[in-house]
C-alpha cells in the first residue's frame, strides 16, 4: 500500500521523445487507469514505474521515497505482463512462489500465501501443472496470483486482458475489480479498452502522444472531455464531430455549419462571452454522442436535414448512419425506429450533452450544464 | 451407377491410396537403411580388425567376427602402451575445455543477445569470420601465443587453445537461442526480486538446455578428436592425448593395426556416453512465450 507520484517525467530513446513532461499523482489504494491509443507511451510509463526503463528526466516517488535509482527488485512492486511471462520451466506453484523463495521466506509462510492466492483465484487444482498445460484464462490467473502472493506496495497491470476472448475478458474484469476491493492495494492499470477504462478505475488518465490529456474520474472524463482527442477516444460508439463556427451576440451562443444551426447552452467563460459581442463567428467543432442525437420522421419534408444511409440493428438499439450536408452523423436510436435507408429525417440534440471545442486549440469550450427541452437543429437561415 | 457399384469403386480407390502410402513409406525406409549402413560400415570394419589376430588390416574375410577372434589387441593396448595415460590426459583436457568453453559462451552470448553496446555488430561478424579461417592457419599464431605464455606441454595451454577455438560457434548457437526467449520472462524475474545475473542463472539458463547441450557436445567432440594443435603444443610423451598416442602405434615400418583399431574403438566409448546422456537435454518439451496455448 503506497502512493505513487510521477514528477515531470520525460523519456527519450536516442532522439525520439516518447513521453513529455508527465506528472501524475496516484493516491494510496487508488485504482488508476492509464488509457490511450497504441504507441502513446502507456507501457513505457508503467515500465518506468517498475524500474525496467530509466527516466530520462523527472522523478518517480513511491510511498514518499524517490526510487529512480532503485532496481525493480527493491521497489516492492508487482507487475502482470501482457503476455503473462510465466516461467515455462516451473510449475504454477513454483511460478507463484518464485519471488517469495528469492526473499528467503520460511517455507510454511510461502505455502500459506500460495494457497491463499490459489484459493482467491480458484487455481488450486492447477498448482502442479506447467504453464504450457494451461488455457489462456488460467495463465492469466496464475500471472495475477504470482503478483498477489508478494503483497507488494503497488500492482502494475499492462493490458492484462488483451489476449483473452471477449467473454473471458468480461469475467476477469469483474474479478480484478473484486480483487482490488479485497486487497485494497494501489493499482496502476494500463489498457486501451474503453470498457475496462470506464468500469475498473476510480480515476483514469487519458494519454496521447506521450502527454496526459486529461485525468479524472471516469464519469468526469466521459461527460466533460477536456479536448477533442479525449472526446473522440472515450465513449463507444465514437462521438460525432461537426465542424462549423459559433457566435453569441448576447442572446445565447449559436453554432452553425453549412446545413444546420444549433442553439447552445450559455458559455461559462465571461471573457469569451464579452469578446464574442463583436459578432464575428469563431471556428469550432461541435461534439455530440450518438446517444444524444434524436432522429424524427418529419412532415413537412423541408425541415428534414439528414438522409438515412445505413441502418444497423444491434438488438434493442439501432445505429443510424446519417448524411447531413457534406457531413456524416451517427445516431443510436431505439430499435423500434422505423427509418429505412433513403428516408429524409430531421434531427435534434440533447442540449445538456453538447460539447464545443475550439477549432485551433482543440480544447473544450465550457458550456453551462442545463437540462432544457430538446434542441431542434434548424436549417441554416 | 447404383449404390453397391459406388461403394466398390470407393473401396478400390481407398486400397490404391493405402498402397501408394505404404510404398512411399517403404521407399523412405530403404533410403534411411542405406545411409545407416554407409555410416556404420567403417565402424564395423574397425571393430572386426580389432578382433583379428595379428596385424592384418587388409583381408578378404568380410565376416564381422573374424576366425580366431580375440581381445588380445585390447589387452595389448591397455597393458603394453600408455593408452590409459593418453585417455586420462584427453579426458581432463576435454572436460575442462567443455566446461570452460560453454560457460564463457553462455555468458558472452547473453551479452550479445540482450545488450546493445559499441562493437556489438562488429563483434558478431568477427566471430563468424573467425569460423571461416581454416584451423591450420590458426595453428602458428596459437602456438606462438601459448609458447609466450609458457604453457607448452601443459593442460592449461591445451584447454585455453581448445575452448577459445570453439567459442565463436558456441556463442552463435547460444545467442540464436537466447534471442527466442521473450524478454518479459527476465523482466518478470527482475520485478519478482532477482538481479540480472540471477535472472540469467534461474530463468535463461534452465530454458536454454537444448542449446547448451549442443554447445557442450560441440566443444567435447572438437577437443576429444583434435590432433593438430595437440601435435604442436604437446611434445612430452607423458602429456599426449589419445590422438597423439594412437599415431605412436603407427610404426615406421610396421603399424600395429590390431591395437590401433582396438584403441579407436575404446576412445569412442566416452563420446558415445556423452552423446547418449546429452540427448535427453536436447529434447525440450518446454514451449516458450506462453501467451497462446
Ligand atoms: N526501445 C525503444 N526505442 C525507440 N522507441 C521506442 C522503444 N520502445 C518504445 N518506443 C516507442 O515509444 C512509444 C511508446 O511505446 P509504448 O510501448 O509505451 O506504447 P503503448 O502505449 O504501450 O502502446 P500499446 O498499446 O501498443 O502497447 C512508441 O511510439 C514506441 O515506438
Ligand atoms: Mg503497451
Amino acid at each position: 500500500m503506497a502512493s505513487v507520484s510521477l514528477r515531470k517525467i520525460t523519456k527519450r530513446y536516442k532522439d525520439t521523445e516518447v513521453l513529455h513532461d508527465v506528472s501524475l499523482d496516484i493516491a494510496d489504494r487508488e485504482f488508476m487507469i492509464l488509457v490511450g491509443p497504441s504507441g502513446c507511451g502507456k507501457s513505457t510509463l508503467l515500465r518506468m514505474i517498475a524500474g525496467l526503463e530509466e527516466c530520462t528526466e523527472g522523478e518517480i516517488v513511491i510511498d514518499g521515497a524517490i526510487v529512480n535509482h532503485l532496481p525493480p527488485r527493491e521497489r516492492e512492486i508487482a507487475m502482470v505482463f501482457q503476455d503473462y511471462a510465466l516461467y515455462p520451466h516451473m510449475t504454477v506453484e513454483q511460478n507463484m512462489s518464485f519471488g517469495l523463495r528469492l526473499r528467503k521466506l520460511p517455507k510454511s509462510q510461502i505455502d500459506a500465501r500460495v494457497k491463499d492466492a490459489a484459493n482467491i483465484l480458484q487455481i488450486q487444482p492447477l498448482l502442479k501443472r506447467k504453464p504450457s498445460q494451461l488455457s489462456g484464462g488460467q495463465r492469466q490467473r496464475v500471472a495475477i496470483g504470482r503478483a498477489i502472493v508478494r503483497k507488494p506496495k503497488v500492482f502494475l497491470f499492462d493490458e492484462p486482458l488483451s489476449n483473452l476472448d471477449a467473454k473471458l475478458r468480461e469475467e476477469m474484469r469483474i474479478e480484478i475489480a473484486k480483487l482490488h476491493q479485497r486487497l485494497q492495494t494501489t493499482i496502476i492499470y494500463v489498457t486501451h479498452d474503453q470498457v475496462e477504462a470506464m468500469t475498473l478505475g476510480s480515476r483514469m488518465a487519458v494519454v496521447n502522444g506521450g502527454r496526459i490529456q486529461q485525468m479524472g474520474p471516469p464519469e468526469e472524463v466521459f461527460c466533460r472531455p477536456a479536448n477533442r482527442f479525449v472526446a473522440g477516444f472515450i465513449g463507444s460508439p465514437t462521438m460525432n464531430f461537426v465542424r462549423g463556427a459559433f457566435s453569441d451576440i448576447g442572446e445565447g451562443p449559436r453554432f452553425k455549419d453549412d446545413v444546420m444551426s444549433v442553439d447552445l447552452p450559455p458559455l461559462v467563460d465571461g471573457e469569451l462571452r464579452k469578446a464574442l459581442l463583436d459578432g464575428k463567428p469563431r471556428p469550432a467543432v461541435l461534439g455530440v454522442r450518438p446517444d444524444d442525437v434524436y432522429v424524427m420522421q418529419t412532415e413537412p419534408k423541408d425541415a428534414a436535414l439528414a438522409t438515412v444511409e445505413v441502418v444497423e440493428l444491434l438488438g434493442h438499439r439501432k445505429n443510424l448512419h446519417l448524411k447531413a450536408g457534406k457531413g456524416k452523423l451517427l445516431a443510436t436510436v431505439d430499435a423500434s425506429f422505423a427509418g429505412a435507408p433513403g428516408d429524409r429525417v430531421s434531427i435534434a440534440f440533447n442540449p445538456g450533452r453538447l460539447h464545443l471545442f475550439d477549432e485551433a486549440t482543440q480544447e473544450r469550450i465550457a458550456l453551462e450544464a442545463r437540462t432544457a427541452p430538446r434542441q431542434g437543429a434548424q436549417p441554416t437561415a | 451407377m447404383n449404390e453397391t457399384d459406388a461403394r466398390a469403386v470407393y473401396q478400390k480407390a481407398l486400397k490404391a491410396h493405402r498402397f501408394r502410402e505404404r510404398a512411399a513409406l517403404a521407399a523412405v525406409h530403404v533410403g534411411l537403411v542405406f545411409y545407416v549402413l554407409l555410416s556404420v560400415y567403417p565402424l564395423l570394419r574397425i571393430f572386426s580388425v580389432s578382433l583379428r589376430p595379428g596385424d592384418r588390416i587388409i583381408s578378404t574375410d568380410l565376416s564381422l567376427i573374424p576366425a580366431g577372434a580375440s581381445f588380445l589387441s585390447y589387452m595389448k593396448v591397455l597393458h603394453e602402451t600408455n593408452f590409459l595415460f593418453w585417455l586420462w590426459n584427453s579426458l581432463i583436457i576435454t572436460c575442462a575445455t567443455s566446461a570452460i568453453g560453454v560457460s564463457l559462451a553462455a555468458a558472452a552470448a547473453y551479452a550479445f543477445s540482450r545488450f546493445r553496446f559499441p562493437g556489438h555488430k562488429t563483434g558478431l561478424t568477427l566471430l563468424l569470420g573467425n569460423e571461416m579461417i581454416p584451423a591450420a592457419m590458426l595453428l602458428l599464431p596459437l602456438f606462438l601465443m601459448i609458447m609466450k605464455l609458457g604453457l607448452i606441454n601443459t593442460y592449461l595451454g591445451m584447454i585455453i587453445a581448445y575452448s577459445v577455438t570453439s567459442l565463436p560457434f558456441s556463442i552463435w548457437i547460444l545467442k540464436g537461442y537466447y534471442d527466442t526467449i521473450p524478454k518479459s520472462l527476465e523482466e518478470a524475474a527482475l520485478v519478482d526480486g532477482t538481479t540480472r545475473f540471477g535472472a540469467f542463472i534461474r530463468i535463461i539458463l534452465p530454458l536454454s538446455t537444448p542449446a547448451l547441450a549442443i554447445a557442450f557436445l560441440f566443444n567435447f567432440t572438437q577437443a576429444w578428436n583434435e590432433y593438430l594443435v595437440a601435435r604442436v603444443v604437446l611434445t612430452d610423451a607423458r602429456m599426449y592425448t589419445w590422438t597423439l598416442g594412437l599415431f605412436e602405434l603407427q610404426g615406421q615400418y610396421l603399424t600395429q593395426w590390431g591395437m590401433f583399431a582396438a584403441a579407436s574403438i575404446l576412445v569412442t566409448i566416452p563420446v558415445l556416453g556423452v552423446f547418449l546422456y546429452s540427448s535427453k537435454w536436447l529434447i525440450s518439451g518446454l514451449t516458450l512465450g506462453g501467451v497462446k496455448g
